[in-house]
């Protein structure tokens, strides 16, 4: 009888929470603060945060999981849970502008997030209706040219300052690719169109040239990250290939590529996404078109970002539908980013040599 | 691993396609679009690149929309890259027509040599869009307030800081106004709006306003917002702001009604606008084309509303090509036509010009081949 009602004596005899007890609890203050605050949405005083709601449930969490399990579990356990619960809330904390960003942008974007959204360019609409093909057209051919041009010129830098490069002029491209990276997009886009104008006269406004501005922008992401993942490579596997009789290029193309090509895939994939969502090149250089352009070497060009700008910077009376055309573009274009986030995944899963086999 | 990237690789190569496919034909393109009656088909064609004001640019889109469908084969790319911009490409010949909201100076026209022309071609200077600037604040329960110039300059030059300060209840009886700090917002960016906005306070009340109209706000201090739209959204954010911005983004924020020069207060419409066009008249010293408005913003008469954004379309008189001077010139007679002024008046919240200065626009347009 009197056995249960024992007091806690030490940490190996005392009870335990359950093992799904901090999940539990985790998502409890969760639905608490929600409910406070859907509360004081309901009454008016504010707007309800989704972000807030998150933040302050999470708190509640470090203080519940710490009361629960000191009760529970003695104070010793309960110091362990308190600390954990600690990096979980700055787990949260730093994941909250990504919660922020992603349900803003899709309480704000699934109002046009349609067909015609997909289907129409901007072509003949006034006010309402149509949609953004042309600027996503744009912005995919426009992506895809800079990325076949930057990749091939990254790679082949990267792999001379890893395989060949020694002394001063691989330490004067490893300086100057370091001072390409911090060149602001502006001026990318500036020496695209001074490039062009001094060939094709004022005025000039180019896909392509949109293209050279992105790879500029590119180029240094490409041979940083591909440079570090080349390194990588145990100088083993080459060594191994030279015992063989293998020429140094056939190692290079054989060897030391397939073994980084899911990391370079990577890095290439966030190259492009460093690139895609910029605007102020394209706007110089690729500039403003209401219709669809195939032509990567003819006329103007519209791309996602710029599309998102013009649209909420000059709306018209109707100014909802621009704004809404805005946020839909920014959702299509976060959407886009995470496509290829996924494919490069795909691509490092099965390209990857099947190492300890 | 071959046989992965010959497998995964196709299955990449189709994704992209299918993308590509998907969205490389837009539904509303390639097909002449609804609106163009039973006019006969036009065989008008080309493609024309134009650049100018931002403001103009909701006016354009309705414009283009328009002319587009009437004649399928013509392609106009309007690039709102403001109006400096708009004017250093139509002299580097870049633009084949520019919207600016202000027109050429006389000495500017005298040295320059415009790219886009024929040599020795005059241009023509056509106010087609016109745009009240709506003075707007954010004060519960007060939906209009009555104030002079030299207040409004007080205001913004930040002298009057108080909701409540006696010049504004002088002329607001009745009006309950609350002990409220005065948030003046303006434009961030170099924009028509402020240099008109500007000239109005410096023409109509010199004393309390002594900066020179400037595109760019000449003073320190006070909330600077991006583009019209931020400051609609600042003053809608904030509580006791003012602001100033194109009188069709106003939306249900409180805006002033002005005094003009025979001491009634004016509202702002789309009329009362149009009028203090009309009632100004232009200036001296142009060609026959050239239509630029001398804006008498300190003498308007009752019914005239004087904080006004005039914003011109400038073409040349001669093109180097006949078909580009034929494109041009019928779609600038399409936007002074009637229907055309409301097509804007529809889209942007324009006053659609009088049939005084449309008789005048359509002389000018003459001259265009």
């Amino acid at each position: 009888m009197s056995v249960a009602a024992t007091p806690v004596e030490n940490a190996l005899t005392s009870g335990r929470l359950p093992k799904l007890a901090p999940w539990g609890i985790l998502v409890a203050s969760w639905v608490a603060a929600a409910v406070v605050f859907g509360l004081l949405a309901a009454a008016g005083s504010t707007d309800f945060s989704l972000v807030a709601a998150i933040f302050w449930g999470t708190l509640l969490y470090v203080a519940a999981i710490f009361v629960v399990s000191l009760l529970i579990e003695g104070d010793r356990k309960a110091r362990d849970r308190f600390v954990t619960a600690l990096v979980v809330l700055a787990f949260v904390v730093a994941l909250l502008p990504l919660i922020s960003l992603v349900s803003t942008v899709l309480a704000n974007g699934l109002a046009r997030f349609d067909l015609q959204y997909f289907t129409y360019s901007m072509r003949n609409v006034v006010g309402a209706g149509g949609g953004a093909s042309h600027a996503i057209t744009g912005t995919l051919l426009m992506t895809i040219a800079a990325t076949v041009i930057s990749v091939p010129i990254g790679l082949m830098t990267s792999i001379y300052l890893v395989e060949y490069g020694r002394g001063h002029l691989a330490r004067a491209i490893t300086f100057l690719v370091d001072v390409m990276t911090g060149i602001p997009s502006i001026v990318a886009g500036l020496f695209a169109y001074a490039v062009f104008e001094l060939v094709f006269g004022p005025g000039i406004r180019l896909g392509i040239g949109g293209a050279i501005a992105l790879s500029v922008l590119m180029i240094p992401v490409v041979v940083r990250s591909s440079e570090e993942l080349l390194r990588l490579v145990p100088n083993e596997l080459r060594e191994a290939s030279y015992a063989l009789g293998v020429p140094k290029w056939a190692t290079i193309v054989k060897v030391v590529l397939p073994t980084s090509v899911a990391g370079l895939t990577t890095g290439v994939m966030l190259a492009i996404a460093r690139v895609i969502g910029e605007t102020a090149p394209l706007l110089i250089i690729a500039g403003f078109t209401q219709s669809l352009n195939t032509n990567l070497f003819d006329g103007r060009m519209q791309s996602l970002p710029v599309f998102v700008y013009q649209s909420y910077a000059n709306p018209g009376t109707d100014a909802q539908a621009y704004i809404d055309r805005a946020w839909a573009g920014a959702l299509t274009l976060i959407l886009i980013v995470m496509i290829l986030n996924l494919v490069a995944r795909l691509v490092a899963r099965f390209f990857a040599p099947k190492l300890g086999r | 691993m071959t046989v992965n990237f010959k497998r995964y690789g196709a299955v990449a190569a189709m994704a992209v396609a299918g993308t590509m496919l998907l969205t490389s034909c837009a539904a509303n393109e390639g097909t002449s679009a609804a609106g163009s009656s039973d006019a006969p088909a036009s065989d008008l064609a080309g493609d024309i690149s134009a650049s100018g004001a931002s403001s103009q640019q909701a006016a354009q889109e309705a414009w283009v929309a328009e002319f587009q469908g009437a004649n399928p084969d013509v392609t106009i790319n309007y690039d709102p890259t403001g109006s400096g911009t708009g004017r250093e490409n139509f002299i580097a010949g870049s633009s084949a027509f520019i919207g600016s909201d202000r027109a050429y100076k006389t000495d500017e026209i005298a040295e320059a040599t415009f790219g886009a022309c024929a040599p020795d071609s005059g241009i023509v200077e056509l106010p087609l869009y016109i745009s009240p600037i709506a003075v707007i604040f954010n004060l519960e329960g007060i939906d209009t307030l009555n104030l002079d110039a030299a207040t409004i300059a007080n205001i913004f030059n930040g002298t009057i800081t108080n909701w409540n300060d006696p010049a504004i209840a002088a002329s607001n009886e009745g009006v309950e106004l609350p002990d409220l700090a005065i948030s003046p917002v303006h434009r961030q960016d170099d924009s028509g709006t402020t240099e008109n906005f500007t000239a109005y306070l410096n023409e109509a009340a010199p004393e309390a306003w002594t900066n020179e109209p400037d595109g760019v706000w000449p003073l320190e201090g006070g909330e600077a917002a991006q583009g019209t739209s931020g400051v609609v959204d600042a003053v809608k954010g904030g509580q006791g702001t003012i602001g100033y911005a194109d009188a069709s983004r106003a939306g249900d924020l409180g805006t002033v009604a002005v005094q003009v020069a025979d001491g009634s207060f004016v509202e702002f419409s789309p009329e009362a606008a149009a009028a203090v066009v009309d009632a100004s008249g232009y200036e001296e010293g142009r060609t026959e084309g050239d239509l630029a408005i001398a804006l008498d913003r300190a003498g308007a008469e009752a019914g005239t509303y004087p904080v006004v954004l005039v914003s011109y379309l400038i073409a040349c008189e001669q093109y180097e090509d006949a078909n580009t001077a034929e494109v041009v010139k019928a779609y600038l007679s399409y936007i002074a036509s009637e229907e055309g002024q409301q097509a804007a008046a529809d889209n942007a919240g324009s006053a659609p010009i009088s049939d005084t200065l449309r008789t005048d626009v359509e002389a000018a347009l003459e001259l265009i081949s």
